[in-house]
């Protein structure tokens, strides 16, 4: 039995339904039962349409569900797509997705009445049903309402504390940059239609494909204008201020949306868009450029930042610009991979931060944690587990992937942007260890009153972690580099149809292969890179108690201050932008609307007023003034019949 | 034209004759009444022009509008008259110059 | 000149004579009865105009039901003779002569231009078609429906008044 292709997002959208309709009167129980289960029942029906196609050709499989827009020569259906990109990412945005809905259980039912409640799964499962959309698509207008959708949820889920002015300032925030990703995208839309004349996956690339030269600039700007939206939705310098203050949302948020789903739409659409981005080498040079700026940034900043969750908001910029670099230098399955592996060991560590928050009873600051590993001993070895993913380190699924990304970059003999990315990976494993000793080394640092509710998360919470936690371990062999076998790389051969052979006008097919005895030396390097940043960060933090790094704050305070206020990017753009806009919204009001729109109406009813006072002297009351007024009217009628005759 | 002898010329003159001083008193006369009872004199001047028409034209149908305008002339006599007994009953004149309540 | 428009002429005559004199005089009782003698001459008119039914209607119905109407309402409220002084303000007596003036130009005009015209119609008798029994018939055919919404008319302007004069402290 065939599975449907429109049941998958379907499921969800009929939770958010219950959830919303029924939620708050049926109770906890049953909101727990429909939220969660619809998203599990989406992963098992995933999982069903997916594991036949698995072993088949790779052939997109397309379901058209509905005509939707006709009008003139455009014209789009509602129809869903399923080929290998859009199959790997529904099997793990469901599964992962579904872990979440299950951590969210036990992460919100102390806190929440039952309107909030059924308001969180709600709000989850909209979003489940946008981001399915949004991959499953077969045409660019249908993955942009996925896209606006989940935008949509980001904003509602970040704002969920909304009596918090920060969290309501962080969800506005959060979608008004994206919408200015989202204007890019659009306008990249509105080219795409007028150089290609239609919005289909098939017909753009197909057409683009067959006749590469005839596109030329149009197809750079276009791509440009995409890799705007990719931007935005994916948090790459300058748009990247939204998440670390989306964080301001219920843990499971952050795992779910910001590390292992809505942010990596971009990379999809990116991979979704490679002909088109092949086909325009300088737009992919943008690409790479931003992803390999937008990584070290991060991780700079990750470096100072003293909150948990932040730590993680912007290992998640640094990672997510590691995959934009993977595309922009051509290596899109490396990319892909590690959005994979990310998603398993990111809402790894995001949901074990809940976990150390839900345990310290609120408390995200690390200055104020420490020595919890005997105390969340669960938490403690899932985290640490997907540290070492993240680090890079052999065998966990963070190496393979990394590794991938570097050495397609090193192939695409792009030397600066390899080193960047080297440097990088050492200061992210420098920042990822700094983060576990600081929280799980040492001796606790908060007040006796928290040491004493310190406590393990129930199951609800440890069962997801553990099992991400696996999956961050063994998904590296998925996508073994090809020094282990012509097979070894899973991943790259189940993606091969969506990556089909170009013909680029003015370059040659370049040689991208390289030898098994460069390949050797490039893990060793990137291993060597992060076991040192490792070692130093552990040295610092959890042997000498941080001291080393006071000596460094102490010598170079101004340098630290920049770096752990964020480069001050923020204040930049209040002083460029939100500013100028807020005075200009003043005017508008001030000036436009009162003064001058107000000011007509209420001119035109003064002037009927006035003209009502002068005329109101007509009525005198007199009757012979009125007859006389009547003969005069009566004399004109006379006087114009006779001139008529 | 001739109608039994008159020249409708002649009717009219005198039809005209009539309304302008029915006219004249109705525009110059203070006394209510008065300017009533000139008003009733335009009307009869109206009448005259009509049944000098009906003649000259030798239609009958003119005499039946002259004789719903008398009809409609005595009712309207009547509702006129007693609007002016309840106006007097209030102000204690009858001179429409002094008759100006509803004076801006 | 017939004897027919002698005596309609003579008659017109007094008629306006008459109503001059109703206009001109400070009595309200003296107008009403210029007026009475001016409708007389008018019927005397309309019978030479072949209308012989609408000159008794005049008679009874003007002249001797509305103006004795008239009469009744002078008597009752006591009109006082109109005063001489203050007639009325100068620019309503201006504006209103060269108003009249104007109109009766425009009338004068009206007539020269309409009053001799084209067809010649057959000489009629008073005896003729348009004698009582004619009309009356045709009030009673072609226009009863009107006939008998003029009664109802009659009825309502009876009780309007009725309602309009009677003193508000009574029930």
């Amino acid at each position: 039995m065939t599975v449907a292709l429109w049941v998958v997002p379907a499921l969800p959208l009929a939770g958010f339904l219950l959830c919303i309709l029924l939620g708050r009167r049926l109770g906890k129980g049953f909101v727990s039962a429909i939220g969660v289960g619809s998203v599990g029942l989406a992963t098992v029906a995933a999982w069903t349409r997916l594991v036949p196609y698995l072993a088949g050709s790779g052939a997109p499989e397309v379901e058209r569900i509905a005509p939707w827009i006709d009008a003139g020569n455009f014209s789009v259906d509602i129809s869903l797509r399923l080929d290998p990109l859009s199959g790997l990412m529904i099997s793990f945005v469901t599964f992962v997705g579904f872990l979440i809905h299950v951590y969210s259980i036990g992460y919100m039912k102390h806190d929440e009445t039952d309107a909030g409640y059924a308001r969180y799964f709600a709000y989850m499962n909209l979003f489940m049903f946008s981001m399915l959309t949004l991959v499953l698509a077969n045409n660019f207008v249908l993955l942009f309402v996925g896209w606006e959708g989940v935008g949509l949820c980001s904003y509602l889920l970040i704002g969920y504390y909304f009596e918090k002015d920060f969290a309501a300032a962080a969800g506005k925030k959060a979608f008004v940059v994206n919408r200015i990703g989202d204007f890019g995208f659009l306008l990249g839309m509105f080219g795409l239609f007028s150089l290609f004349g239609t919005l289909d996956f098939d017909g753009v690339f197909s057409a683009a494909a067959s006749d590469p030269a005839r596109f030329g600039p149009g197809l750079t700007v276009v791509c440009l204008l995409l890799f705007v939206g990719a931007t935005g939705k994916s948090a790459q310098v300058p748009l990247h201020v939204w998440l670390p203050d989306a964080m301001a949302g219920p843990t499971p948020v952050s795992a779910l949306i910001h590390a292992a789903t809505m942010v990596t739409a971009g990379v999809y659409m990116v991979t979704r868009c490679n002909v088109l981005f092949r086909l325009a080498p300088e737009a992919m040079l943008v690409v790479a450029v931003v992803g390999g700026v937008t990584a070290i940034f991060a991780a700079v900043i990750a470096i100072a930042q003293t909150d948990i969750k932040r730590v993680l908001a912007y290992s998640t910029v640094s990672q997510l610009g590691y995959m934009f670099l993977a595309c922009g230098v051509g290596a899109y399955v490396a990319g892909m991979f590690h959005v994979l592996t990310h998603a398993a060991f990111k809402a790894c560590l995001f949901l074990g931060s809940g976990a150390v928050i839900h345990a310290l009873g609120g408390e995200q600051d690390v200055r104020r944690m420490g020595g919890l590993a005997r105390r969340l001993p669960v938490t403690y070895r899932t985290f640490l587990v997907a540290a070492l993913a993240l680090a890079g380190i052999p065998p966990l699924a963070g190496f393979f992937s990394k590794d991938a990304i570097l050495t397609g970059v090193f192939a695409a003999h792009r030397p600066i942007l390899f080193a960047l990315g080297l440097f990088t990976a050492g200061l992210t494993a420098f920042y990822m260890f700094r983060l576990v000793s600081l929280t799980f080394a040492g001796e606790f640092r908060g007040t006796p009153g928290e040491a004493h509710h310190v406590h393990e998360a129930p199951p609800a919470m440890t069962l997801p972690l553990v099992v991400l936690a696996f999956l961050s371990a063994i998904g590296g062999f998925l996508g073994l580099p090809e020094v282990f076998g012509e097979r070894a790389n899973r991943i790259g051969a189940f993606l091969a149809p969506v990556l089909p052979p170009l013909v680029i006008p003015g370059r040659e097919a370049a040689d991208h292969h390289l030898p098994a005895s460069t390949e050797w030396l490039l893990m060793g390097v990137s291993v060597a890179v992060a076991v040192a940043g490792l070692l130093l960060a552990w040295k610092w933090y959890a042997k000498e108690r941080g001291r080393p790094a006071e000596r460094f704050k102490a010598r170079f305070p101004g340098l630290h201050a920049l770096v752990a206020d964020k480069f001050r990017i923020d204040e930049l753009y209040d002083r460029l932008f939100v500013r100028p806009f807020a005075w200009l919204a003043r005017v508008l009001w001030k000036v436009v609307d009162v003064l001058l729109i107000d000011g007509v109406l209420n001119a035109g009813a003064f002037v009927v007023e006035l003209t009502g006072d002068a005329l109101r002297f007509l009525q005198t009351g007199n009757v012979r003034n009125y007859a006389l007024t009547f003969l005069l009217g009566v004399v004109a009628l006379v006087l114009f019949v006779l001139g008529g005759m | 034209m001739i109608a039994g002898g008159i020249p409708l010329g002649d009717v009219l003159l005198a039809s005209g004759a009539l309304f302008v001083i029915g006219l004249v008193g109705a525009l110059l006369r203070r006394n209510a009444i008065t300017i009533f009872l000139s008003i009733e004199l335009m009307m009869n001047g109206a009448n005259l022009a009509v049944l000098g028409y009906a003649a000259a034209l030798n239609s009958v149908e003119g005499q039946v509008v002259v004789f719903f305008v008398i009809a409609i002339a005595a009712a309207e006599a009547a509702v006129g008259l007693a609007i002016f007994v309840a106006l007097f009953r209030h102000t204690e004149t009858i001179d429409v110059n002094r008759i100006n309540l509803l004076k801006w | 000149m017939t004897a027919t428009r002698l005596v309609f002429d003579a008659a017109a005559a007094l008629a306006i004579l008459f109503a001059c004199v109703m206009v001109v005089h400070r009595n309200p009782v003296k107008s009403v009865l210029a007026l009475v003698v001016s409708f007389f001459a008018l019927a005397v008119a309309y019978v030479l105009l072949a209308a012989p039914l609408i000159a008794a209607i005049q008679v009874i119905v003007y002249a001797g039901a509305i103006l004795v109407l008239f009469l009744f309402v002078l008597m009752l409220l006591n009109v006082p003779e109109e005063g001489r002084q203050g007639s009325s303000r100068p620019i309503h007596q201006v504006l209103s002569g060269a108003a009249i003036l104007v109109f009766g130009a425009a009338l004068l005009a009206l007539l020269r231009s309409h009053g001799a015209t084209r067809a010649e119609p057959a000489a009629f008798s008073a005896a003729g078609p348009s004698d009582v029994a004619t009309t009356s018939r045709l009030l009673f055919s072609e226009h009863l429906l009107s006939f008998e919404a003029l009664s109802v008319l009659l009825l309502a302007a009876l009780v309007g008044a009725f309602a309009l004069a009677r003193r508000e402290d009574q029930a």
